[in-house]
Formats: structure tokens, C-alpha cells, sequence
């Protein structure tokens, strides 16, 4: 069988759909977290595809920027889940209801 | 290639790490003077850019990624601003951190720098290293009273949901570059315009709805608003104010960049899109102010709504509209800065966020009263202060489209309805600064002279802009020049 761009493209959305079901479904937010993290990959691989079958870097490079921004965006956004954390003793979606009317 | 054109961009940057090496060698007790510093340091760029540009040529560097023109140039002297006046806020509020006062002024300059290079980005990349910038940044902002459970707390909904939003603009993006080829807006637009190279143009809208997706989240406008109520909320008092007017117009602008350079062809068929979502946003916002009681929450839907006003200005998709956004977040600067920095100095004193905390404001401090009296009135939209001319020329605006299409005649009914609603919530407030019964403490409340100055600004600016709209229009209506509009 011939890979084409289609493959490739099927599974990024096929990604993309898991991480934004787990956005959606999953209570835990460390969980939630690492959904996200698959998303920005989806978009990844749909990128370095494009750039391969369309024979432009562009893609290639747009990509390095992108785990570069994930990687200080996870940094930040775990040392945050942990500071909830240790005040909550929980990282359940549920228990985020201290703001309200 | 030209380098020298991101010298402001610098110049702040390396301010950020300045006031960050600084912190070395001052003492707790005088983390103080870094605020001050930084502000003056925000002063003199600002100043400088208007000696270094005049914004009549548009010059690119960085392989056409970055643009430097009229629009650019205005919005990087709104953001310096802006920074400049939370600057004074965020000193008077350092008292509040327990530490890492510095980091905080250092924070809000890396987000400023962010949203300096937004107002330049010609290039997706562009457009998505900078947009991650700032919401990198206010990450840690919105969560920087890390003792307190809803400052986290905002912090883990600001985070979760930025993430999701960022992670439909790479997706977004990625399906841009599939379908055209290219990141960069120009190219963009050219291949639009011959139509060649352009096999798949459903994937490519589909990318720019994605995109979309992003940059409605950076504005909170409905339906990607849920995070802002919150969010505004739980931060630190200078930290949303800078959110509501930095954030927003960094969104802003990259929308009409994005309309403007990289898809004025398409930008047609997002239209209904368009005013469906300035009418949601604009009813949204006003209709779940009305029970707000916590003075910050109330704000925020009060930024939903203003993000509708901004959104008709997309709607109309000509030039009348844009100089319309421009003038609006001009007065909006001005007005959203003021109640906040009043509402800064009211919390510290009273230590409650609840509307009733004004309760006596009148007698405890007359400047503080009037200008939060003059904010709500220019929120509002009342003549003949800045938010009523704002408001006047972007329903001025959306009018004169009506003759090409009915429909914009409903979303005219609409904002009027969002505008009288609005009346009411922020007429609560004026009422609660001077007819409240029963506030006890009737101390009078000590001001600062940096924060009397930075009101004394924010006065003039609502001021000038209402009373004399001609300047200020003009300076509106030739930075949108560049934008290839009707």
C-alpha cells in the first residue's frame, strides 16, 4: 500500500478528535492536560505532512516553534495544576467552584 | 531584511530583564521603585516612537513576517499605554504580593512585548509565536496570588481553556498552510486573488474558522467567552485590567490583520458569521450583568458586551468600521483603565470585591468617585464622553450597510437593546458610590500621586476623545489605510 497525504491527515484528525473528546469527557485535569498536548500534536503532524507532500519547510519550521511554545506551556501549566493541588488536595474539574455569581 | 524595525519590541524586552536583574540588588523594602522604573522605562519607548516612525510607509522585516505601517504603529503606542498605566496600578498593588513583585512588572513588559509584536504580525508564525506569548505570560499573572484559592483557581481556567483554544488555531493554521502553501498573509492574499494554487478552499475556510476559534477566544466573544467572568474575576486587579484591554485588542488586531491582508477575498463569507457573533456576544454580555454583585465579575461581562461592540465593526467589513474598532478601544483604554484603577484602591482599602464596598465612596473620596462615576458613564455610552463616540460611530457604521442589506438594521436593534441594558447594571454602580445606605467606615481614603496621575490621564483621555473626536478620528481612519477594505 502506497502511504499517501490522506493517511497522514486521517490519523492528525483522527488525533485531534481523541484529545478534544478527552478536553471534553475527562474530569482529571492533569488528564485534560495531557488531551491538549495531543491536539497541538495533531496539528504537528498535519503540518509536517503538508510540508512533505507540498516539498515546502515552511511547515517544518512552523512546527519546531510549536513544541517550543508547548514546551514552556506545559512548564507553566503544571506548575500551576500543583500549586492547585497542594491548596485543594484535588485536581478534579468539579471541585473548581470556588468563582461564581 | 531590516532589523532595526523591532527596536520598541526590544527596548521593552530588554526592560523586562532589566527590572528582572535589578531585583538582584534592591532590597524587599524598595521593590517599589522597580514599578516606577519600569513605568518610566514604558514612558520613554512610547515617547520614542513617535520620534522613530511616522507610520506613512509600510516597511517589512524578517522575510515579510513582520509588518511595520500605520496600524501597526497605532496599536503598539495603544499597547505602551496601556502597560504604562498598569504599571503605576500593578506598584500600588505590589503591596498585595507576599513576593515577586518584580517578576510581576517584568511579566507584564514580556506581555506587552507580546502584544507589540501581534500588532506587527504579517505571518501565521508570527501571528501564533506572539499570540503565545501573552497568553504564556498570563498564565502566570492571572494566577500570581498564589495563596489565594481563586487566583489559582482562575489561573487552571485560564490555562485549560487557552490551551484548547490555541490548540484550534495551530490546527487552523496547519490546514492554512495545507490548502495555500504559504504562512504569509501577502502571499495569501495574492494567491486568492488570481485563484491559482488553490485546489482545496473549503479546507482553507475551514482553517480560518479554526483560526477564528483562536483569536474569538483572545476577544471573549461568544461562544468562546466562558473563561472571562471567571478569570477576571480570581486575578489580581492589575492583571485584568490589562487582560481586558491588552488581551482584547491583541485579538483585535490580529482579526483584522487576518480579514484585512491575508483574506479579503474570503472575508465575505464570513459576514453572517460575523454578526451572529456580535449580536450573541453583545446580548450575551449585557443580559448576565444585570445579578452581578462582585465588581470584577460585573467588568468582565461588561468586556463580554464591549467585545460585541468591537465585533460589529468586523461585521460592516469596510473601512468606516475598522477607524469605528480603533476609536472605540481608544476610549475603551481610557475608560476600562480608570474604573480599575479605582477599583484597585477601593479592594486594598476595603478588602471586599462586592459592589457595596463603594457604599460611602462619595464622602470617603471625591476623585476616586467622580472618576469611577465618569468610567461607568462612558461605559455606558452616555454623551459626551469617549464610550458614547465609540459606540455612535460603530453603529453609524453598521447603519450605512443597512441600504445593502436589511439584516443589518436587526443588528442595530440589537446593540441599542445591549446599550439600554447596559444603562442599568452600571447605573447600580454609580448608585452604590453615592446614594448607599448603611456604610459604616467612613475613613477617608488616602491616593497615591502616581495613581492621581495616571486618573488624571485617564480622565483627559475620556475627555478629549468625546468632546473633541476629530483628531483623534483622523489619526483612526489613516492607520486602517493599509488594510485592503472597501
Amino acid at each position: 500500500m502506497n502511504v499517501g497525504l490522506e493517511h497522514y491527515l486521517t490519523v492528525s484528525a483522527m488525533l485531534f478528535c481523541l484529545g478534544l473528546l478527552g478536553v471534553i469527557l475527562r474530569r482529571n485535569v492533569l488528564v485534560i492536560y495531557m488531551s491538549l498536548e495531543l491536539m497541538l500534536n495533531a496539528a504537528n503532524l498535519a503540518l509536517v505532512a503538508f510540508s512533505r507532500f507540498n516539498e515546502n519547510l515552511t511547515g517544518q519550521m512552523m512546527v519546531f516553534f510549536i513544541i517550543t511554545v508547548a514546551a514552556a506551556e506545559v512548564a507553566v501549566g503544571l506548575a500551576l495544576i500543583v500549586a492547585l493541588y497542594r491548596k485543594r488536595q484535588s485536581a478534579h474539574v468539579e471541585d473548581l467552584t470556588s468563582l461564581k455569581l | 531584511m531590516n532589523a532595526s524595525l523591532i527596536v520598541l519590541e526590544l527596548a521593552v524586552v530588554v526592560l523586562g530583564l532589566v527590572v528582572l536583574v535589578q531585583d538582584w540588588f534592591t532590597p524587599a523594602k524598595d521593590r517599589r521603585t522597580l514599578g516606577y522604573g519600569a513605568v518610566l522605562g514604558v514612558a520613554v519607548v512610547l515617547l520614542y516612537s513617535f520620534f522613530a516612525f511616522d507610520g506613512t510607509e509600510t516597511l517589512y522585516a524578517f522575510g515579510n513576517a513582520y509588518v511595520l505601517d500605520g496600524l501597526a504603529l497605532w496599536f503598539k503606542r495603544f499597547f505602551l499605554l496601556a502597560a504604562l498605566l498598569v504599571l503605576i496600578m500593578a506598584t500600588e498593588f505590589s503591596d498585595s504580593f507576599e513576593s515577586g513583585q518584580s517578576e510581576f512588572f517584568a511579566l507584564t513588559l514580556f506581555a506587552l512585548a507580546g502584544m507589540m509584536f501581534a500588532a506587527s504580525a504579517n505571518d501565521f508564525m508570527l501571528l501564533f509565536v506572539s499570540l503565545e506569548l501573552i497568553t504564556v505570560t498570563f498564565y502566570v499573572l492571572v494566577s500570581f496570588l498564589r495563596r489565594r484559592v481563586e487566583s489559582l483557581e482562575a489561573g487552571v481556567k485560564y490555562l485549560i481553556l487557552g490551551a484548547l483554544s490555541s490548540g484550534f488555531l495551530v490546527y487552523g493554521i496547519a490546514l492554512i498552510f495545507g490548502s495555500a502553501g504559504t504562512m504569509n498573509f501577502n502571499e495569501l492574499a495574492d494567491k486568492l486573488a488570481n485563484n491559482a494554487g488553490l485546489a482545496h478552499k473549503q479546507l482553507l475556510m475551514a482553517g480560518v474558522l479554526l483560526v477564528l476559534v483562536g483569536l474569538g477566544f483572545k476577544m471573549a466573544a461568544v461562544p468562546f467567552q466562558i473563561w472571562a467572568p471567571d478569570v477576571y474575576q480570581g486575578s489580581p486587579t492589575p492583571t485584568t485590567a490589562f487582560l481586558s484591554v491588552g488581551s482584547k485588542a491583541a485579538g483585535v488586531v490580529l482579526l483584522m490583520r487576518l480579514l484585512g491582508t491575508a483574506i479579503p477575498d474570503l472575508a465575505f463569507n464570513l459576514e453572517k458569521l460575523l454578526m451572529a457573533m456580535a449580536a450573541g456576544t453583545i446580548l450575551y454580555g449585557s443580559l448576565c450583568a444585570i445579578p452581578q454583585r462582585n465588581l470584577k465579575r460585573l467588568l468582565g461581562y461588561s468586556s463580554i458586551a464591549s467585545a460585541g461592540y468591537l465585533l460589529l465593526g468586523f461585521a460592516v467589513m469596510n473601512r468606516a468600521g475598522s477607524s469605528a474598532i480603533l476609536y472605540y478601544l481608544a476610549g475603551y483604554l481610557f475608560t476600562v483603565l480608570a474604573a480599575f484603577t479605582v477599583i484597585a484602591v477601593v479592594v486594598k482599602e476595603a478588602g471586599a470585591e462586592d459592589i457595596s464596598a463603594l457604599g460611602g465612596l462619595a464622602q470617603r473620596s471625591p476623585l476616586l468617585a467622580t472618576t469611577l462615576t465618569l468610567a461607568m458613564v462612558s461605559l455606558a455610552g452616555i454623551p459626551p464622553l469617549a464610550g458614547f463616540f465609540g459606540k455612535f460611530l460603530l453603529l453609524k457604521a453598521v447603519i450605512a450597510e443597512g441600504v445593502r442589506w436589511h439584516a443589518y438594521y436587526w443588528l442595530f436593534a440589537v446593540a441599542v437593546v445591549g446599550v439600554l441594558i447596559s444603562l442599568y447594571y452600571y447605573f447600580n454602580v454609580v448608585k452604590a458610590i453615592y446614594w448607599s445606605k448603611g456604610a459604616t467606615d467612613m475613613t477617608p481614603i488616602p491616593v497615591s500621586v502616581p495613581t492621581r496621575l495616571a486618573l488624571a490621564v485617564c480622565i483627559a483621555g475620556m475627555l478629549w476623545l468625546g468632546i473633541n473626536p476629530d483628531g483623534a478620528l483622523e489619526l483612526a481612519v489613516e492607520a486602517v489605510k493599509s488594510l485592503k477594505l472597501a
